[in-house]
């Protein structure tokens, strides 16, 4: 059984063993993208958690037990189900698997104690179909596998907060098919970062890559505390149709104190700076092309600009999945099917209102 | 639009031109003029400067091609080919400069009967394109030979030659064939004209149509991109610049020809060089062959006589050639490669095609775009062969009136001669030909037009020192006519831009720091403004300037080669500057409106092609 696997080992068919953003991660490797490294803590890890520390019946007979749509008892069975999770310990198989995995992360990337990103993995997740976005957790600045294995729990937990037992319970998903994976995936230190798309998710316009960025890590743009820099270049001629630089107040770094990240403010001069340079623009592009290329469809990016490497080592991928949106619209015709003459001469009877 | 109150421009009626322009209503015809018995529909359109064919004050005749046009673009679109609500547009003249209108839609029931003539001759036109084109071309060539040949009395004999008398009179003489021969090219302009909007309108409305396809494809498309995947890469424009690569190339392959191209003599001297070798005349040979039609190319935009074109300033295509010689010399390629081009262009459209989802989506791209690509090159060619080498031909053949009226103590110049309109140049040559007429020692009105044509150099000149007002009447809130918002670029920014600029708090040129135009072509850079209103002065051009013109032309084309950026006055995503941008990747914003006259020379400019931003970053000491 791998309890863990290397994020090269992945590709898009090991979805069930590890989750949506951890086969993404793969496939994207596969694909030639730079993704930082990392392994994925696989869904067999967490079954066997679940039937090997006899937890699992619980669980379930605690979800079984539990009246629908009652709020209260919801937060109840949720509490107590991610409290169990949370106190069992790991076998030493599994704390084994997790101790090699990140010390040879640490020694691949020549850090003793190298600071990680935690995040939940499900297996339902991201599948176009039905967004589970936001609904289990990442830990960010991670040190140490003591730390790690914490975090796991918690991830693990998160399959089973109030709104995702509610969500599933919404959709007919039954608990039991959910599993949940966990992505170890060395921390960037970025200087910028954010998302973009592959399609224009104001108008679905796709001929175009909307980037977003700010300064730090991209935590904030992902939760939309800042408005963030945003860039709408064109695919097919690579020019920069839009470029809105925003007055980017906080940004999201390492805390040392407390461990892990916390938001900080940003000096007023270098706020309105643009936090990306226009051969990141285009390098971001470039690779937001070939991932929907890959794909064979509109994504959902995740990027961020790390300020140890130097350009374009410096540009990594850290998540990618499907655009949910617009892509499921698309499929119907904006202009209908018509001739040339059609259109001309609709066009001929057009009294155009003065362009705006 | 604006509120009615707030959101109008002044009466035509009421407003009132600066008192140094006194006397200006008499170069223009009565029906050019605001007028009490036209108030009511005048006052309630929207009146705009011209400044694509009118940037600068008109010469009297001038204006004959504003006349020409106004008739011709219109008819088409109203009686012609029968654009359905569209109607034409209105020309009038407030000061030396010209305002213009386009017409609000006629009655619906013209509207459904204009519907049913397009259909029907519209769509015949799209189907025999290429056979009409090549019609359309034959007689456009036929009748700027038969201008060409025109003969213009150089002088009028003391006694008419014997030929004509002996042994049986012509019956009619010098004094008719002189009159006779303005008429007829007088008439020849406005044939000319008519041939020119042929295809234009429909081109146009092809264009447009292109345009909300693409855009309703892709709701963010740029109007550069549009314009990259309609645009044709051999096309008449771009030929008087090959031919000049061409010669320069033939140049490296003959002995002791670059020698005499690159030296500084003038272009007189370097052809008498050249006579003395054989190899300097084969090359001379080559360069007369080329010269007509494709150096009858104005230097300037082919609406005023004063812009001159190549083919009476040498000197202009001489210093390309020497530039382009130098070039080679030092293993620089200099010619474009027009196959890449049009691969490039196949396979822009080609990508955005695949980006297409939905396969009926994708069948009604394919029919816009073949539709637009049939016609498209219309756009492209028509220009060429009117407004440079047709009135490169009547400039030269009129100011052979010119040197008559001087000869005969008519006018002081011959470019005097423009400072009487079509009207009245006709008065002058009677005149002439009265006096000739009546017999010797005849006194003539010489002292007269003189001085009415000294009064009106004046009133011109005034002219360019005001900042005429950009536009006059109600905005509307819809136009229907497709010249207005392709070329002229009509749009709602645009005319609250033109509101902001009046009244009080109105800002002057001088103040501005940021200038908004069109995003021609894209890409960002910094530099060191060059403002060069004529095409003369690009001799002070020094390599990676930012070009700031009021518009360019086809004789500009060897410039692009040099400059980091291209600004201009006038002129939308189609106009000369964003086309050939856009193929040398040279980052462009055009219609910038006032950017000659904001920026100066050595300003430090950042043009933003892909925004349509210009930024004066720092003025110049």
């Amino acid at each position: 059984m791998n309890y863990i696997l290397n994020f090269e080992q992945l590709d898009k068919n090991s979805l069930p063993l590890v989750g949506g953003k951890n086969a993404s991660l793969g496939e994207m490797i596969k694909a030639g993208i730079r993704v930082p490294p990392g392994f994925a803590v696989t869904t067999d890890s967490y079954f066997s958690f679940i039937t090997e520390t006899g937890i699992k019946d619980k669980i379930y007979g605690i979800l079984s037990s539990m009246p629908p749509d009652d709020v209260e008892s919801l937060n109840r069975a949720s509490a107590e189900i991610q409290e169990i999770i949370k106190k069992t310990p790991l076998s030493d198989d599994i704390k084994t698997a997790l101790e090699e995995g990140y010390s040879h992360l640490c020694e691949k990337c020549s850090v003793e104690i190298l600071p990680v990103a935690v995040r939940s993995s499900a297996t339902a997740e991201d599948l176009p179909t039905a967004s589970f976005a936001g609904q289990q957790d990442t830990y960010l600045w991670v040190e140490g596998v003591a730390n790690i294995i914490n975090n796991v729990h918690k991830c693990w937990a998160s399959l089973f907060t109030p709104r995702a037992i509610d969500y599933r319970n919404k959709n007919d998903f039954p608990h039991e098919k959910v599993l949940i994976s966990v992505g170890v995936q060395k921390m960037v230190n970025s200087r910028t970062a954010g998302v973009m798309f592959t399609i224009n998710p104001i108008d679905g316009d796709l001929s175009k890559i909307v980037i977003e960025g700010s300064w730090g890590l991209g935590e904030t743009v992902v939760s939309g505390s800042v408005n963030p820099d945003k860039f709408v270049v064109d695919k097919v001629l690579m020019e920069t149709n839009e470029k809105t630089i925003s007055a980017k107040h906080i940004k999201c770094v390492y805390d040392p104190q407390k461990g892990g990240v916390k938001n900080i403010g940003v000096k007023e001069d270098v706020q309105s700076i643009c936090c990306l340079g226009d051969q990141e623009v285009t390098e971001l592009v470039k690779i937001a092309k070939d991932i929907e290329k890959h794909y064979g469809r509109a994504m959902d990016i995740e990027w961020a600009i790390d300020k140890d490497f130097v350009f374009p080592e410096s540009v990594f991928i850290v998540q990618a999945r499907p655009e949910t949106v617009w892509s499921q619209r698309k499929t119907t015709s904006v202009i209908g099917k018509k001739s040339g003459y059609q259109l001309l001469m609709e066009q001929a009877m057009k009294r155009i209102k003065i362009p705006g | 639009m604006a509120d009615e109150k707030a959101g109008r421009f002044p009466d035509p009626h009421e407003f009132q031109v600066p008192p140094e322009l006194e006397g200006w209503e008499e170069m223009y015809p009565s029906h050019y003029l605001f007028s009490k018995d036209r108030e009511n529909w005048e006052k309630n359109q929207f009146w705009y400067q011209d400044k694509i064919h009118a940037p600068e004050p008109m010469p009297p005749l001038d204006l004959i091609f504003q006349e020409a046009w106004q008739i011709s673009l219109s008819q088409y679109t109203t009686r012609v080919f029968c654009i359905p609500p569209a109607q034409g547009i209105a020309q009038r003249m407030v000061g030396p400069y010209m305002y213009i209108c386009a017409i609000a839609p006629p009655p619906e029931e013209i509207i459904a009967e204009k519907a049913g003539l397009f259909e029907k001759r519209v769509f015949y036109v799209f189907e025999h394109y290429d056979e009409l084109w090549d019609k359309w071309l034959t007689k456009v060539k036929a009748l700027g030979k038969e201008m060409a040949a025109v003969e213009i009395p150089r002088e009028l004999p003391k006694f008419v030659p014997e030929d004509q008398v002996l042994p049986a009179p012509t019956g009619c003489y010098v004094s008719y064939d002189l009159i006779e021969a303005f008429d007829k090219l007088v008439n020849q302009m406005f044939k000319g004209w008519q041939y020119h909007f042929e295809m234009l309108n429909l081109t146009y409305l092809a264009y447009l149509m292109f345009g909300d396809v693409s855009r309703k494809l892709f709701p963010g498309i740029s109007e550069s991109a549009i314009g990259k995947m309609v645009a044709g890469a051999y096309v008449s424009m771009f030929r008087p610049e090959e031919e000049l690569c061409q010669l320069s190339r033939l140049a490296t392959s003959l002995r002791g020809v670059t020698d005499i191209l690159k030296s500084e003599m003038s272009a007189d001297q370097k052809i008498a060089e050249l006579q003395k070798t054989p190899d300097g005349k084969q090359w001379l040979e080559a360069f007369d062959k080329a010269k007509d039609p494709w150096f009858y190319v104005s230097c300037g935009s082919g609406w005023f006589h004063h812009e001159g074109s190549w083919i009476n300033n040498l000197d202009i295509p001489y210093s390309y050639i020497k530039s382009y010689v130098e070039r080679l010399e030092n293993g620089e390629t200099i010619e474009r490669s027009l196959d890449t081009l049009d691969k490039e262009r196949d396979e822009t459209v080609a990508k955005y095609r695949e980006l297409i989802q939905n396969d009926e989506d994708r069948e009604s791209f394919e029919g816009a775009y073949n539709t637009i690509r049939t016609i498209y090159r219309y756009a492209e060619d028509h220009l060429f062969w009117v407004e440079h080498w047709f009135h490169t031909i009547w400039f030269s053949k009129i100011r052979e009136f010119g040197s008559l009226l001087v000869n005969n103590g008519m006018i002081n110049e011959v470019d005097d001669l423009f400072m009487f309109n079509r009207y009245e140049i006709p008065e002058l040559l009677t005149e002439v030909a009265t006096g000739w007429a009546l017999g010797v020692d005849i006194p003539m009105r010489g002292e007269y037009y003189k001085a009415k044509a000294d009064k009106r150099k004046k009133i011109l000149q005034a002219a360019g020192e005001w900042n005429a007002i950009p536009a006059l009447g109600v905005p509307p809130e819809e136009v229907a006519e497709p010249f207005t918002i392709m070329l002229w670029g009509v749009t709602t920014d645009k005319v609250k831009e033109w509101l902001k600029g009046m009244g009080e708090g109105a800002v002057t040129p001088g103040d501005i720091s940021e200038i908004k135009g069109f995003a021609s072509s894209a890409g960002v850079v910094e530099g060191k403004a060059r403002v060069l209103k004529l095409l003369k002065e690009i001799v002070d051009l020094q390599p990676g300037e930012i070009l700031v013109s009021p518009s360019t032309n086809p004789s500009w084309a060897p410039v692009f080669t040099k400059i980091k950026a291209a600004v201009t006055d006038i002129g939308g995503l189609t106009s000369h500057a964003a086309i050939v941008c856009r193929e040398y990747g040279v980052p462009a914003v055009t219609g910038a409106g006032i950017a000659t006259s904001a920026i100066k020379t050595g300003d430090i400019i950042k043009v933003d092609g892909d925004t349509g931003v210009i930024t004066i970053v720092e003025r110049a000491g």
